[in-house]
């Protein structure tokens, strides 16, 4: 086992792409592999599916099939306008998924360059940047986020994508400063500056890779929790516009008590998917996080 | 030290001021304000409704309307609710003890299943005790608030009726008695512990690797070397040097359940603030709205300033002058 | 001919304190040091922890803003230019680093260290390029076959030795070597100091030579300057240093210096005691007031001093 593991850690710091190191680390734990394989055939055939399915015809209304129960023709049944749950809850993971890995992505830019720009300049320029953190971070996110989105005057899914990421990135930004600023201290950096490297390469092309690994953890951690918030500020009514369904809105039915307490195949399926999907990313995401983190490593 | 505090007080001032300036920007885009319904009014003229705005003070630049829209705020003004007919302070007044008590209960009942968790699987990690707590851990972290409180309300509030499915007290009992004090308790506990169940996490994660870490460490050897029982070693050391730290992150936590009062209390349909945040949004009573946002906002910034100052007591080094 | 000529060098650091954490007072790291190199010497800085020496040398590339003073490097002042206006001048100025460890980049292949100078500085074809980091590797005495492999792979010295390859690729007139074998291995530490001698011949090379062991100092430098809390206290050839000492300070250091005869090691701790006792008593005629050295002052040709 030891032997083993010893091994791995050498092929992992051989091999130069982060990629491979990551494959190494979630091959090492069973259920990590399990829920990869698990997300990758799930949301392979979530999106095959969205393509093939006519999305029209899932939205028209049926006043003839209202809050049916599961049956042969539809699988899961449908809901208050006879709509069919199985093609909602088709759309609405792709749709949650789509829109949580942007806001996933654009949040990890913002930090990235908040972050890097803060932690390797420091002084005056890293004081501004973390002013501006600890008051975005101070503010009650959840219902700044609401208030923008009934103010914004054209509510579209880009716009909430960004007023989501201008109250996420700074928890990413905060993260990554403080690792660069170590990664600042290694004399690798002083040697690079006067071997006449440019800042701007040093940052990217030797601080940026030894910080990888940190950012990949938090990006994936970041992701299963950013299906958790925009499913959860859907269901308040603030989050995707109507036109867009999302794993939320299934579930926002069920603030009519009647629907919570009869009418279970409304809103389980799509909370099941939600806790499925945030749990195997979450797997992955404490392997790798295991894998940084010596103290945790297992074996 | 006391200059580490004021300076912390210090920089709330342009913390407070900056979300000021926010919200009354925000309140400023919201759609209507004080004379919407009076412009309705096919009655009015334009030359009237005009002379009302000048003499309401709309049509003043926005810094002037800053300043007494501020100055209101500081006098406990808000302004009145378009749908209630009564100031707002008066609407949440109603309601803010609610969720004073939703989230008092919620931070007892956080710290009262993380402290035990925490240290039975700090101190004995790597036994089934810590593979429960840390198996707990994963699903605590991986399940989102709404979605637990909403399989919680089903299976304890509808399923089986122990709990009820809504607001804050039984309309039946008196004021002020005994059965009015329990019935609230009753009323509160299903979505407090929905809350806690899932809040309790992080601290729990905190704890355990604190304690493991200082464990190791050299002044826990030593004292071991000494022949101090392992017992008074984590009473008197270790547990000293974990829990301190997290009596300060109580602050944060109160943040962190300003979000969450949102969320909860709609699905609990819990008579709080956040509840009337979410359904004046859906009324468009917009004064309301900017009230509790400012509200909340000065309780998050209060939140932080507490834990950055009991954690500048409890731990020197962050007090770096 | 003068290479390097540095003229009372002020790194300062405010300290700040108080509710509005205004600047109260400075911590002097380096307090007007003046100093010459001369094309071709090894000049040695030596000094507690703390002393600034390799201050002195960071501030030298600017890794570290200086406050006031001159550097004059081959007839041209540096301190005028900004980081980016330093570029050309790195040419020719290049730094060995204390720690072989976090010197070189874990992510990086050999090959990829060594040419990042290259690829900075000069167009080559991968052909070239992978010519001439074969060559140097092989002037620092590594397989030039090494180049595709990982720091990790490398013992301390031999890290070393890819971090002065790595200096040496762009042909510098100006070496500053800062503590380049303290954190290695005493059996390694020899071997890696003549060949740094050897690489000086061969390269004409002119080092300045930071260090705090003064065994190593007096091997490698013809001039040695001793800094004690940011002030040079006395400079010299290192014969004068070592047999002549005139500061209390410098008569201190030599007598720390380890007895390896046992036989003469009870009269060392004599003249030791005798030299902190002569301390303690001379102490204010050294320092002024405020416990600073005062400006150097020559009584030879070579040799200066830090007296009133």
């Amino acid at each position: 086992m030891k032997a083993d593991a010893v091994k791995n850690v050498q092929l992992a710091d051989r091999s130069p792409s982060g990629i491979k190191i990551i494959w190494q680390e979630i091959k090492k734990d069973r259920l990590a592999l399990g829920s990869f394989y698990f997300l990758l055939i799930f949301l392979a055939s979530v999106y095959i599916a969205s393509f093939m399915i006519d999305q029209k015809a899932i939205a028209r209304v049926d006043i003839f099939s209202i809050y049916l129960m599961p049956s042969d023709a539809h699988l899961l049944g449908t809901d208050y306008a006879g709509r069919d749950i199985l093609g909602q809850l088709i759309f609405g993971t792709s749709n949650s998924f789509t829109i949580s890995l942007c806001i996933t992505i654009l949040t990890a830019l913002m930090g990235l360059c908040a972050g890097l720009i803060a932690g390797y300049f420091g002084g005056i320029v890293d004081n501004v940047i973390m002013r501006v953190i600890d008051f975005i971070m101070s503010l009650p996110s959840t219902m700044m986020i609401i208030v923008f989105v009934t103010v914004v005057p054209k509510f579209t899914v880009t716009n909430f994508i960004f007023i989501m990421s201008i109250f996420l990135w700074t928890g990413k930004a905060r993260l990554i400063r403080s690792k660069t600023l170590a990664e600042r201290e290694l004399e690798y950096v002083q040697a690079s500056q006067t071997l006449g490297t440019p800042h701007w390469k040093i940052i990217l092309y030797h601080i940026l890779p030894n910080i990888s690994s940190v950012i990949i953890v938090n990006f994936t951690l970041n992701l299963a929790g950013n299906i958790g918030l925009e499913t959860a500020l859907t269901f308040l009514g603030f989050g995707l516009p109507e036109s867009t369904p999302s794993l939320g809105t299934l579930i926002s039915y069920a603030r009519n008590p009647d629907v919570l307490e009869n009418k279970w195949w409304i809103w389980l399926p799509a909370a099941a998917i939600i806790l499925v999907l945030m749990l195997s990313i979450n797997f992955i995401g404490h392997a790798l996080k295991r894998s940084a983190d010596a103290r945790q490593r297992r074996g | 030290m006391w200059k580490f505090i004021l300076r912390r007080f210090l920089v709330m001032i342009p913390q407070l001021f900056l979300l000021s300036v926010i919200v009354f920007a925000l309140a400023k885009q919201m759609p209507g304000d004080a004379l919407t319904g009076v412009s309705m009014d096919p009655r009015i003229s334009p030359e009237r409704l005009y002379e009302l705005r000048e003499k309401a003070g709309l049509n003043d630049p926005w810094y002037e309307q800053y300043r007494r829209w501020i100055s209101g705020i500081a006098q406990g003004d808000f302004g009145k609710s378009y749908t209630h007919k009564i100031p707002v302070s008066e609407v949440i007044a109603e309601r803010i003890w609610n969720t004073v008590f939703l989230a008092l209960i919620t931070l007892i009942l956080t710290y009262l299943l993380a402290i035990p968790m925490g240290i039975a699987s700090g101190r004995f990690n790597d036994t089934w005790i810590d593979k429960v707590v840390t198996g707990y851990n994963y699903l605590g972290f991986a399940t989102p608030i709404f979605i637990f409180a909403l399989i919680m309300l089903f299976v304890f509030g509808f399923s089986l009726g122990w709990f009820p499915t809504g607001g804050s007290v039984d309309s039946k009992v008196d004021a002020g008695t005994f059965a009015y004090y329990l019935s609230k308790l009753h009323h509160v506990i299903l979505p407090a512990l929905s809350t806690a169940l899932i809040a309790t996490v992080g601290t729990v994660q905190y704890l355990r690797n604190e304690i493991i870490d200082n464990k190791y460490k050299d002044y826990a050897r030593t004292a071991r070397s000494k022949g101090i029982p392992e017992t008074q070693i984590y009473t008197r050391h270790i547990f000293r040097n974990s829990l301190l730290p997290i009596a300060a992150f109580l602050g944060y936590e109160i943040t962190g359940l300003v979000g969450g009062t949102v969320i909860i209390e709609t699905i609990f349909s819990y008579p709080g603030v956040g509840q009337l945040f979410v359904s004046s949004i859906g009324l468009r009573d917009f004064s309301v709205v900017t009230a509790i946002v400012m509200m909340l906002g000065f309780a998050t910034l209060l939140g932080t300033l507490l834990s950055d100052i009991i954690l500048s007591v409890v731990d020197p080094r962050i007090r770096i002058e | 001919m003068v290479l390097l000529k540095i003229d009372d060098l002020k790194v300062h650091y405010p300290i700040r304190g108080g509710v509005f954490k205004t600047i109260s007072d400075y911590i002097r790291a380096v307090d007007g040091v003046s100093f010459e190199l001369k094309e071709g010497e090894t000049y040695g800085l030596v000094g507690e922890s703390g002393s600034g020496k390799s201050t002195i040398g960071k501030a030298i590339l600017k890794l570290i803003n200086m406050t006031s003073g001159r550097i004059v490097f081959n007839g041209q002042d540096l301190s005028k230019f900004s980081f980016g206006q330093m570029k050309p001048f790195r040419q020719d100025i290049q730094m060995i680093f204390q720690d072989p460890y976090s010197s070189l980049n874990p992510r990086k292949r050999v090959a990829d260290i060594i040419a990042e100078p290259l690829r900075n500085y000069q167009c080559l074809t991968v052909g070239e390029e992978k010519k001439c980091v074969q060559n140097y590797l092989d002037k620092v005495g590594l397989n030039p076959d090494s180049m595709y492999k990982y720091p990790h792979e490398f013992s301390g010295g031999q890290r070393q030795r890819i971090g002065i390859a790595r200096a040496l690729t762009l042909k510098p007139k100006l070496i500053i070597a800062d503590e380049p074998v303290s954190a290695l291995d005493v059996s390694v530490q020899a071997q890696v100091l003549n060949f740094l001698q050897d690489l000086q011949k061969e390269f004409k090379l002119t080092y300045l030579f930071i260090g705090h062991d003064l065994g190593v100092i007096r091997h490698m430098c013809d001039k040695i300057g001793v800094m004690y809390r940011g002030r040079l206290v006395e400079e010299g050839i290192s014969e004068e240093i070592y047999e002549n000492p005139q500061h209390i300070y410098t008569k201190r250091l030599i007598a720390a210096i380890p007895e390896l005869n046992p036989e003469r090691r009870a009269q060392k701790t004599e003249l030791r005691k005798k030299i902190a006792k002569e301390y303690e008593q001379l102490y204010p005629e050294y320092f002024d007031e405020h416990g600073r050295a005062y400006d150097l002052k020559s009584i030879s040709n070579t040799h200066r001093v830090a007296m009133p």
